[in-house]
Formats: structure tokens, C-alpha cells, sequence
């Protein structure tokens, strides 16, 4: 881990009318650390990741991201920065083929503008070559049998691991993963755990994780932020946080 | 490159026909091939952008009355009306994008476009000085180079490859990472803004690519009709063009290209029962939802494979 952290999240404050999502919460991340995110339903965890990429504006506090102010930048303008995210719940453009849906993770990258598009020939390499990109990360994660397949037809294993393809295209230093083990099978699970270790090892990506699936976060987070009633209850190491009073309270109710 | 020659053939064929034909059948296919653009405008937005916006006949009479009033007032000749058109009609696109930036969405939208559409219908009947009024205005007759456009089958000559074009130029936008993200909007807007995709920008830009295009057919029907009255762009129009998309396909530019031929077509079956028309067009729609929920193009589509086009789905 380096010094500076990737991700700085200060004070940050989201209030949904008279409701307090999330009360002043602050925590870091660094580059190549898995950190979870859990709580109760209703703790505020998918509002302060949503804060974090872009899609609620957060009333108050800082999030910096690799040095600069990132709290009300658009979501695309954040996912331009490196930090991109995935869905809980079907984030796939399913009326495309899983490469496509690569493809257009990698948007930014597809060269020419408007003009360009309709007076050069840079748009068509630029193309190929996004193709030709897209296809070998798809083959890295083994599921280049699937590339031509609509999105909307695949497993949901197969659509966790090409959303994650999706979002890492573009080799962005942070990744916000939501729920990413909802609904699949204990096999798909295990390979997922293995893919998030190995995008923090050996790319060096930060990764914020939501999960409910505590096995899963025990085993591969280096850090987990346990949130609850829009507070940090508790920041520590796994095996730490499992024997901490006030996270046993946030789940089991006041003693 | 074999899918280029692929369209080239039925292009050339197309070339002598309207040789063939008699000067009312030569204007109703120059009708045909007007509203090719005025289809894939349509389509832009509603098929591939995903979004209800029913201003499609708000371009349709920009462009028209943007090229007539030009030639009339100012008496240039017709091709140098052709770019204003466009942009009038492009303007009118992005002016009708801005309820949708503002995120509404679905039959909001649909009422909203609407009302613009009717709104600019209204501006043709009160600015007399210009149109007309109700009355209408006549539009001289084009030229182009000192060549005289008083014949459909002049203008058949003119209109075909600026159709080509148009429709060459659409392609290469929906085959590139523009097309792409306009499925993706259409498909998950929030997903395609966390992939970069800057939403907004696309919707203003789809909305305005189609407004022009659309512009462009208007400044062809301006010169085919030779006579601008407020009531081509009514309800009935905005149904008339409706149907093409739908019958055609969804998100296809074959699909509009089928869809203004048949729409076109169709009612020249029934010309001795006035009325009939929209009757027909409502026909073909129940008859295509009911059995090609997808347009003639998706049938093309399972026919032939060079009828696939990478950015429509079925």
C-alpha cells in the first residue's frame, strides 16, 4: 500500500429529506486494499457508495479522489476519473452482447467525436482495436465463449464477471462493487472471491465492496467499514470487527 | 465491404424506375423517398434513443417552411435552402430534448413533444407574413444549377442521393461507439452514465441528428407538394409517420426505409375512399405488432444475413 490514499472520504452527509442517510462518515482507501462496506438494511451503505460515484450528491463533507474534489461531479465525469462502479441488480445493457457491453465500458477510450466520425477513417481503428481489447479481457476472465451473446441471456455468474469486465476495461485505479454475490451459486461465488482478490493483487485496484454475504467479506477484504443508522460503527480488519461489540449490536439490535 | 455492394445493386435497379412510371406514380415515389429521412429521424429517437418524443412533424414543418419561406421571400434557389433546413430542423430536435434533460420521461415526454409539435403547427397558421396562414404559401419551383426541378422526375434525381447520403452518414454514426451508447442509454441510462457514457450530451446530440435529418425531408416535401399549408403538419402526419417506424422496425434504418414505403404505398390502394387512410395506417400497425412485433425489417433480418444490422436487436 502507498502513502496517499486513493479514495478520502471526509464528513460526508447525505439527507433524503428530513432523513439522514448518512451522517458525517469518513474513512480511506488505498490502492490495492479491499475494503467492505456493511451494515444493516437501512444503514446508509448504498447511499454512501452512490455518493462516491457520483450518483447521489452528497449535502456536505469531501470526497477526494486521487487528490481532487470528486463530491458533485457527474457520474460519468467520475467514471472518466477511474472510479467505476458495477449494480446491484442487473447493471448489463441486456439488449447487447456481453462484448458490446464491454465496449461501451470503454466508451471513452473509442477515439473520435462527432465530426470525426462522419469526415475520418481514425474512428475504424480506433474501433477494431477497442474490439480487439475488449475481447481479450473477456478471454482473461475465461468467459470469451460468451462475447456474442446477448447480456440479457447469460447466467447470473456470467453477468457479474462481464459487468466486472465492463468496469475495469479502462484499467481504473478504484472499483465500487455493489452486492457483487447477490444471487449467485456457492461455485460462482468462490471464482468471484478469486477475481476480486486478484484485481487488487496483481492490478493494484482499490476496491469498496457492499456485501451481505459475510463469508465473502471475511475471506477477502483487508478491511471492513461496518455502517450503521448513517454512522462508522466500526473500521478494522476482519477478524477484528467480528469480535466488536457495537457491530454485534448493529446486526442483533441493543442488548 | 460485400455489404456495401450488397446495397449498391438494389440502388442501381432503383436508378431507371422511375423512367417506367407514370408522373403520378413518379411523385408518389419521390413521397417514398422523402419520408426515408423522415422515418430514420424518428426512429433515431424513439427507436434507438429509447425516448418517447413525438415532435417528429415539429422538424418536418421547420424544415419545410424553413426551405419554402427562403425560396419564396428570399428567392434563393432550393439546395441552398437544404442546410438551413437542417438546422431548423436540428434546432427544433434539441429544443425538444430539453424536457428529457430535465429527466421526464415516458408519456410526460410523449405529451410534452407533443404539445410542441402543435405549437409549432399553431406558429404556421398566425405568422401570416411569412406562411401563408392557414391559407398556406406557395413554394416556387426548385432549380439547381439553373437546372429547373419542375418535374417529379427531376426531383427524383436529386432527392435520391441526397436520401443516399443521409442515410449512408446515419449508418456510419449508429455503427460507431455513438450508435452503441444510444442502446445503452435506452437500455440502462444510469449503467451507460456510470461507463462514461455523457447521457445527456447524447440525447441532445440523437435529438438534433434526427430534427436535421428530418429538417431535410421537409425541405424535399416543400419542393414535391409545391404548396405549404399549416394542416400537412397535424395529428394525422404525426401518425402517418408513427406508422412508418412501426411497421418498418424499431431502431432499424431499414426499417424506416421499408416503413415510408409501404406508409407511402399503402393508402394508394384506397385513393378513391377518401378518409381511408388513417384507417390503413392503423390496420398495418395492429397487423405488425400482432405478427412482427419487431417491423418488416426484423422478417429481412431472418431472411437474408446482410440485412442484420449490428446496432437493431430482435
Amino acid at each position: 500500500m502507498t502513502d496517499a490514499p486513493l479514495l478520502c472520504v471526509r464528513d460526508v452527509t447525505v439527507r433524503f429529506g428530513g432523513l439522514v442517510a448518512v451522517g458525517g462518515v469518513s474513512f480511506d482507501l488505498h490502492a490495492g486494499e479491499i475494503c467492505a462496506l456493511i451494515g444493516p438494511n437501512g444503514a446508509g451503505k448504498t447511499t454512501l457508495f452512490n455518493a462516491v460515484s457520483g450518483n447521489v450528491v452528497a449535502d456536505g463533507g469531501s470526497i477526494r479522489f486521487r487528490g481532487e474534489e470528486i463530491a458533485g461531479l457527474t457520474p460519468h465525469e467520475i467514471s472518466a476519473r477511474g472510479a467505476r462502479r458495477t449494480f446491484q441488480n442487473g447493471g448489463l445493457f441486456s439488449e447487447l452482447t456481453a462484448l458490446e457491453n464491454v465496449l461501451v465500458g470503454l466508451h471513452a477510450q473509442v477515439g473520435s467525436g462527432f465530426f470525426g466520425l462522419l469526415f475520418g477513417r481514425r474512428s475504424a481503428a480506433a474501433e477494431s482495436s477497442a474490439t480487439a481489447r475488449a475481447r481479450e479481457l473477456l478471454s482473461l476472465m475465461g468467459i470469451a465463449s460468451i462475447a456474442d451473446h446477448k447480456a440479457g441471456a447469460l447466467s447470473g455468474g456470467q453477468q457479474r464477471m462481464v459487468e466486472i469486465v465492463r468496469a475495469i476495461a479502462t484499467d481504473p485505479p478504484l472499483l465500487l462493487l455493489d452486492e457483487p454475490a447477490v444471487g449467485l451459486a456457492p461455485a460462482a461465488r468462490q471464482q468471484l472471491t478469486g477475481v476480486i482478490r486478484d484485481l487488487a493483487r496483481s492490478r493494484n485496484i482499490g476496491i469498496l465492496l457492499i456485501e451481505h454475504a459475510i463469508e465473502l467479506v471475511m475471506s477477502v477484504a483487508d478491511r471492513v467499514i461496518v455502517l450503521n443508522d448513517g454512522h462508522k460503527v466500526a473500521d478494522a480488519p476482519p477478524e477484528q470487527v467480528r469480535a466488536d461489540r457495537a457491530v454485534l449490536e448493529a446486526y442483533l439490535g441493543h442488548a | 465491404m460485400s455489404r456495401r455492394f450488397f446495397w449498391l445493386l438494389p440502388l442501381l435497379l432503383l436508378l431507371p424506375v422511375p423512367l417506367l412510371l407514370n408522373p403520378y406514380q413518379q411523385y408518389v415515389l419521390n413521397t417514398a423517398l422523402l419520408y426515408v429521412p423522415v422515418g430514420i429521424g424518428f426512429n433515431l429517437v424513439v427507436g434507438n434513443l429509447g425516448l418517447l418524443a413525438f415532435s417528429n412533424v415539429a422538424y418536418f414543418g421547420l424544415g419545410a417552411y424553413t426551405s419554402g419561406v427562403l425560396m419564396a421571400q428570399l428567392g434563393l434557389p432550393w439546395w441552398l435552402t437544404v442546410v438551413p433546413a437542417a438546422l431548423a430542423g436540428g434546432i427544433g430536435g434539441a429544443i425538444a430534448s430539453i424536457p428529457a434533460l430535465r429527466g421526464v420521461r415516458l408519456f410526460y415526454l410523449a405529451i410534452m413533444t407533443l404539445a410542441f409539435g402543435e405549437l409549432m403547427r399553431w406558429t404556421y397558421i398566425r405568422w401570416e407574413a411569412l406562411t401563408g396562414g392557414s391559407m398556406g404559401m406557395a413554394v416556387p419551383t426548385a432549380t439547381l444549377f439553373g437546372w429547373s426541378l419542375d418535374s417529379d422526375l427531376r426531383r427524383f434525381y436529386v432527392f435520391l442521393p441526397l436520401v443516399v447520403l443521409i442515410v449512408a452518414i446515419t449508418d456510419r454514426l449508429l455503427r460507431s461507439r455513438f450508435g452503441r451508447a444510444f442502446l445503452a442509454i435506452k437500455d440502462n441510462e444510469i449503467a451507460a452514465a456510470a461507463m462514461g457514457v455523457p447521457t445527456d450530451r447524447y440525447i441532445v446530440l440523437a435529438f438534433a441528428w434526427g430534427g436535421a435529418v428530418v429538417g431535410v425531408g421537409g425541405a424535399m416535401f416543400a419542393i414535391s407538394v409545391g404548396h405549404l399549408t399549416p394542416v400537412s403538419f397535424d395529428l394525422t402526419e404525426l401518425i402517418r409517420q408513427f406508422a412508418i417506424i412501426m411497421v418498418g422496425g424499431l431502431a432499424s434504418l431499414t426499417g424506416a426505409i421499408i416503413g415510408a414505403a409501404i406508409i407511402t404505398a399503402a393508402p394508394q390502394v384506397f385513393i378513391s375512399f377518401p378518409g381511408f387512410e388513417e384507417l390503413v395506417f392503423g390496420l398495418l400497425i395492429v397487423l405488425v405488432i400482432l405478427f412482427l412485433p419487431r417491423g418488416i425489417a426484423s422478417l429481412l433480418a431472418r431472411l437474408h444475413p446482410a440485412f442484420v444490422e449490428r446496432y437493431y436487436r430482435d
